[in-house]
């Protein structure tokens, strides 16, 4: 199609999606509702037993230590790290000092593609929490890890519910105020997703297994009045919550062996040879295989050639179901990377809460049984 | 000083909209520019045709949101400008992003003269529905602000890899999409 009609097209979009795009809403990436009520009586829950310790604690030292160790309980609950037995998730020691807390890690997990790093940062006044995530958002960094020779800056999301689904500003930032923000003692509840590649090389750069974490806060509309253009130089050149230095954890996973199944899709006529799936309580890897799947994944690569494949690779994730001694089904979703290595396609697929991967069952796709526990 | 205060004072015709409007806004309006033309000079030119466009829509426009009103007329100036340059003077994110989305909606066997822009961009714009936040905004990031795809992975928080490769499927899924709706045989 000529680019100036698909140009035009563009050009010609609805508002909402425009304004929906604006800026990254995190609030919106989750997953859906279905839990909701739940996951409030257990936010209940938690609140009551930190209310309690209130009784015991002088009010200087309850500031600082409930709201750490009252978001170091509700992420466990929200990641639901002990009912699906968890081995991998590591929670740190919190400080007791109320004030000057900057940056506090809370816990960490490997998610298989990237450590989920939790933290608190303050202090973050209201009015700039309610700048979120329309003009303020926030980054981290790790020492050692760069692009082209400079600090690279990623971004970090305020840790909401996993099971809520929020969009457009007002709700995020209600969702943000409620889920992530403690305002007597200005401290905000953080999510930094860290690929594994930028662990390996900031742990390279110190020749080191810990690495140095820096968190800021970054401010869109001050960053355009001071006519800054860099976003790497602008977030140098400001003041982080703190650094610290953490132990990437290691990730716990189950490989299940499909003895090299085929799956025949009709809509497309197409096979494809499913090889196994690496699963670990937030991941998982399927790893697939068909004919000219190496010369598919190459860069720059014919559209026309890849576009059905890359279609069935997402079917295979999106349809395959995970079944649990209680009979109840798990979808993995859609891919978010699929790189091939080793002669297979690893479709890596991620998601916010934990599953039980020792209680695996079966897995299906369609009538296709590609993995039964021995009973 | 808030979008609300902002529009009024256009309805006042107050010069110090204009200035109000650049500071809050004029660097989410040049950084689109900026992506579709690739040179400072007709980026410069395109903001100020901006806030002219937007004086002359406000009143009796009250838009909400007003930082994607003025992307808009930005985008459309920018675009505008785009086509009307020579090939030899195109060199920016929105020539790639162009080339993207063109490989996907190929030539040959499209029925585009039955089809034009429009139907392209409703087409689009309910496709845009079916997909999930994510692979919307980076669909729109990459295709509506032609963003860079290094860009786009830190406003994200996914990886560079990560944005590549949903990219790519997003698009195979608009490719199909479009077959379905009929605008593609």
């Amino acid at each position: 199609m000529k680019r100036e009609t698909i140009s035009q097209a563009l050009n010609l979009l609805e508002e909402r999606h425009i304004s929906d795009t604006a800026s990254f809403d995190p609030g919106a990436v989750q997953e859906p509702p279905e839990r909701i009520i739940s996951m409030k009586k257990k936010r209940i829950i938690t609140l009551a037993l930190a209310a309690a310790l209130l009784l015991t604690l002088s009010v200087a030292a309850y500031a600082a230590w409930s709201v750490h160790a009252a978001r170091q309980q509700e992420l466990k609950e929200d990641l639901k790290i002990e009912e699906n037995h968890v081995s991998s998730y590591l929670e740190y020691q919190v400080p007791e000092e109320s004030e000057n807390a900057g940056l506090v890690l809370l816990s960490t997990v490997n998610d298989g593609e990237s450590q989920r790093v939790f933290v608190n940062v303050s202090p973050v006044e209201r009015d700039v929490v309610e700048r979120f995530p329309e003009s303020v958002a926030f980054a981290w960094k790790l020492d050692g890890m760069t692009v082209n020779g400079e600090d690279y800056w990623m971004t970090a999301g305020p840790k909401l519910q996993s099971s809520i689904s929020v969009s457009g500003r007002e709700q995020i930032r209600e969702a943000v105020l409620r889920d992530a923000y403690e305002e007597s003692t200005k401290t905000l509840t953080l999510e930094c997703f860290i690929s594994n590649q930028a662990i390996a090389q900031a742990q390279a750069a110190h020749d080191s297994e810990s690495v140095l974490l820096t968190v800021t806060l970054w401010d869109h509309q001050a960053q355009a009045d001071a006519g800054v253009g860099s976003s790497t130089a602008w977030l140098n050149g400001q003041e982080s919550f703190g650094s610290l230095w953490f132990t990437p954890t290691e990730q716990e996973m189950r490989y299940f062996d499909f003895g090299h199944a085929l799956y025949h899709d009709e809509e497309t006529d197409r096979e494809i040879e499913l090889v196994g799936l690496e699963l670990t309580p937030f991941s998982a890897v399927w790893k697939v295989h068909y004919e000219g799947d190496a010369a598919l994944h190459t860069p720059g690569v014919d559209q026309d050639a890849y576009g059905p494949w890359s279609l069935l690779e997402d079917k295979i994730c999106l349809e395959a179901r995970l079944v649990f001694s209680d009979g109840s089904e798990f979808s993995t979703g859609g891919a978010l990377t699929c790189p091939y290595e080793n002669g297979t396609v690893n479709q890596f697929c991620g998601w916010g809460s934990a599953i039980d991967i020792g209680d695996v069952q079966r897995i299906l796709l369609g009538d296709l049984v590609l993995w039964e526990a021995d009973n | 000083m808030t979008d609300a205060q902002i529009i009024d004072l256009f309805f006042e015709r107050s010069e110090q909209a204009i200035e109000e409007l650049a500071k809050k806004h004029g660097g989410a309006v040049s950084r689109v520019a900026y992506n579709i033309l690739g040179n400072s000079r007709d980026t410069e030119e395109c903001v100020n045709d901006t806030w002219l466009g937007t004086w002359n829509a406000i009143p009796p426009e009250r838009p909400a949101p007003l930082r994607s009103f003025v992307c808009r007329i930005a985008r459309n100036l920018a675009t505008k400008r785009y086509h009307a340059n020579t090939a030899e003077k195109r060199n920016s994110q929105y020539d790639l992003a162009l080339d993207e989305l063109a490989a996907c909606i190929p030539d040959r066997n499209s029925v585009e003269d039955a089809y034009g822009a429009k139907e392209l961009a409703a087409a689009i714009s309910s496709f845009l529905d079916t997909l999930a936040y994510a692979d919307k905004f980076l669909f729109m990031r990459r295709y509506w602000y032609a963003d860079s795809l290094t860009d786009i992975s830190a406003m994200s928080g996914l990886g560079y890899k990560t944005v590549s490769v949903r990219l790519t499927r997003i698009k195979a899924k608009l490719k199909h999409y479009l077959m379905k709706e009929g605008l593609l045989v």
